[in-house]
């Protein structure tokens, strides 16, 4: 392994990205995350939201600007289990 | 090597020293030996055991290989939240092997990674882009043709694993239709379901977790009996996690079929999720949170011989470790880890304690305590407004003293809102919130 330090596991995002996305002058939860594409990935950002929030406001010194929207799945679910839902389903 | 399961030395030592641990173990049920199989190998399990802590303690750490930089990764918090022990799994992929058991004659394969996890050849990449890789720059000065040679290379290099050979049928969803449903059956997911049950009303708990009981089975110290139990009359749903939660119905999911639940009143108590925290190769195979050690441990598997235990609550568990004789464990209780040393495994660690920096090597687990951040993912999908704590670092539902959100129906409770807090805050918390949301519920009854 070449030393990283993984902000977002998911999508491989390492810290020195992040701090290129500040520097950049994304400065919001959202920028960031367009700019980098942490939070996208298994964990829907469990891991890494708050870990990227905390940089930032390290960065910034002020209190982190709102997470991105929660959307479901909160949890990893197959299509086939969600398609059970349909009542026409064979 | 020495095994990776307690001996029956192991299990009396313990239940001298560490009577508490004694009775997890106790309480455990221990299937017929069998075997699983991975990437090819025969790997010695017990039936119904859970997948990642056969792989562990046949010393199997290298699960999968992330997505860009091809990086080994293996399980990290054994509770879901992570993506580190992702396997393909009797043909399908992105397995969580945390939440799934060994079954007889089903065979685990590595992930994104070509032959296996531990020789991938694509690992070369982590070592070409030593820093990231930048695809808002990388070869946008080449011209359109190369542009899109890369970004075909790239989209071929990323991914997680395979589509199933065959496509699976669906499972018809279950519904059902209840007063409260309460998120999460730890301390205050009890206290909460419990109320709600004195109180006359349906109640469906629902956890992840194979059993009930929530963090509070991983704080080894504290006695199985001072723990709350949920109530009979409450219905309990494991190894069921929240996938959604929309008007009143919020939608389970146990792995193969979705529950749809209606409910008059939702709690959410599912608590905190557990990170390692940032430092350089914080993702390296061998990293652990505290409580993923504690919960191999208490079902029988030392997820390492040799593992370092930084921060107080980690030094605790590591003094329980310590206990078992012809292991090499080593506690920094006030140390900071800086970097996991090791090349596809821990090996090592650097740390700063007391402002001097140290290296420890003779390692192969490191174990770290961080504190968990609030889930406030559901209870912000339900509605309630999401704040920054300055105290606890981390985003958490706004409620009242009563636990009540801004959406009438939608309360919140437990570590989710209290943070690090005792067993007994927990459950009083939960018990309290239980309570109102029952007083709610009632003043609304139906006629």
């Amino acid at each position: 392994m070449s030393g990283k330090v993984l902000v977002c596991r998911c999508e491989d995002v390492t810290l020195d990205e992040v701090q290129k996305a500040l520097e950049a002058g994304h400065h919001d939860i959202e920028s960031v995350k367009r700019y980098t594409g942490f939070g996208t990935g298994w964990c829907q950002g469990k891991q890494c939201v708050v870990a990227c929030a905390r940089v930032i406001a390290e960065h910034t010194g002020a209190s982190p600007t709102l997470p991105i929207t929660p959307r479901p799945p909160y949890h990893p679910v197959s299509l086939a289990a969600l398609a059970g839902l349909d009542e026409e389903a064979p | 090597m020495p095994p990776r399961r307690l001996s029956s030395h192991d299990l009396a030592l313990l239940a001298t020293h560490h009577p508490a641990l004694s009775a997890r173990l106790a309480a455990r049920t221990v299937g017929s030996p069998m075997t699983v199989v991975h990437d090819g190998v025969g790997v010695a399990a017990f039936e119904g055991e859970v997948l990642a802590l056969s792989l562990l303690a046949a010393d199997r750490l290298v699960l999968s290989r992330s997505p860009k930089y091809h990086r080994p990764r293996g399980a990290t918090c054994l509770r879901g939240h992570c993506e580190g022990c992702l396997v393909r799994y009797d043909g399908e992929p992105n397995v969580m092997a945390c939440l799934s058991t060994v079954r007889r004659g089903a065979e685990a394969h590595s992930q994104n990674a070509f032959p296996t996890a531990g020789l991938d050849l694509m690992r070369v990449t982590d070592w070409f882009f030593p820093k990231h890789l930048d695809h808002h720059h990388l070869m946008v000065d080449f011209g359109a043709a190369v542009n899109r040679t890369m970004q075909r290379l790239t989209r071929k290099l990323a991914g997680l694993g395979t589509l199933p050979e065959e496509p699976r049928t669906p499972v018809e969803a279950a519904e059902h239709t209840v007063d409260a449903l309460v998120v999460g059956a730890g301390q205050s997911g009890i206290g909460a379901a419990n109320a709600l049950a004195a109180a006359g009303l349906r109640v469906l708990v629902c956890d992840e977790a194979p059993a009930p009981g929530g963090a509070a089975l991983d704080a080894l110290d504290t006695p199985l009996d001072t723990l709350a139990r949920l109530d009979p009359r409450v219905g309990c749903l494991t190894g069921t996690a929240a996938v959604a939660t929309y008007d009143d119905t919020t939608l389970l999911v146990d792995g193969v079929r979705l529950y749809s639940v209606r409910a008059r009143a939702r709690v959410f108590a599912n608590g905190g999720i557990a990170s390692v925290g940032t430092f350089v190769n914080n993702d390296a195979p061998g990293v652990y949170t505290r409580d993923a050690f504690a919960r191999a441990l208490r079902q029988g598997v030392l997820a390492s011989d040799r593992a370092l235990f930084v921060g107080p609550g980690a030094a605790a568990l590591g003094a329980i470790a310590k206990t078992l004789p012809h292991r090499g464990h080593k506690i920094e209780a006030e140390g900071t880890v800086v970097e996991a040393v090791g090349s596809g495994r821990v090996k090592g660690a650097v740390l700063t304690v007391g402002g001097a920096r140290r290296q420890v090597t003779n390692i192969e687990a490191l174990v770290v305590d961080t504190p968990a951040h609030a889930a406030y993912e559901l209870a912000g999908q339900a509605g309630a407004e999401i704040v920054w704590s300055p105290a606890m670092r981390c985003f958490t539902p706004q409620r009242t003293p009563d636990g009540a959100t801004r959406v009438p129906g939608v309360f919140v409770t437990g570590s989710l809102c209290l943070g690090e807090a005792t067993v007994a805050a927990r459950h009083a918390d939960g018990a309290r919130v239980g309570a109102h949301a029952a007083e709610w519920l009632n003043e609304r009854a139906t006629p």
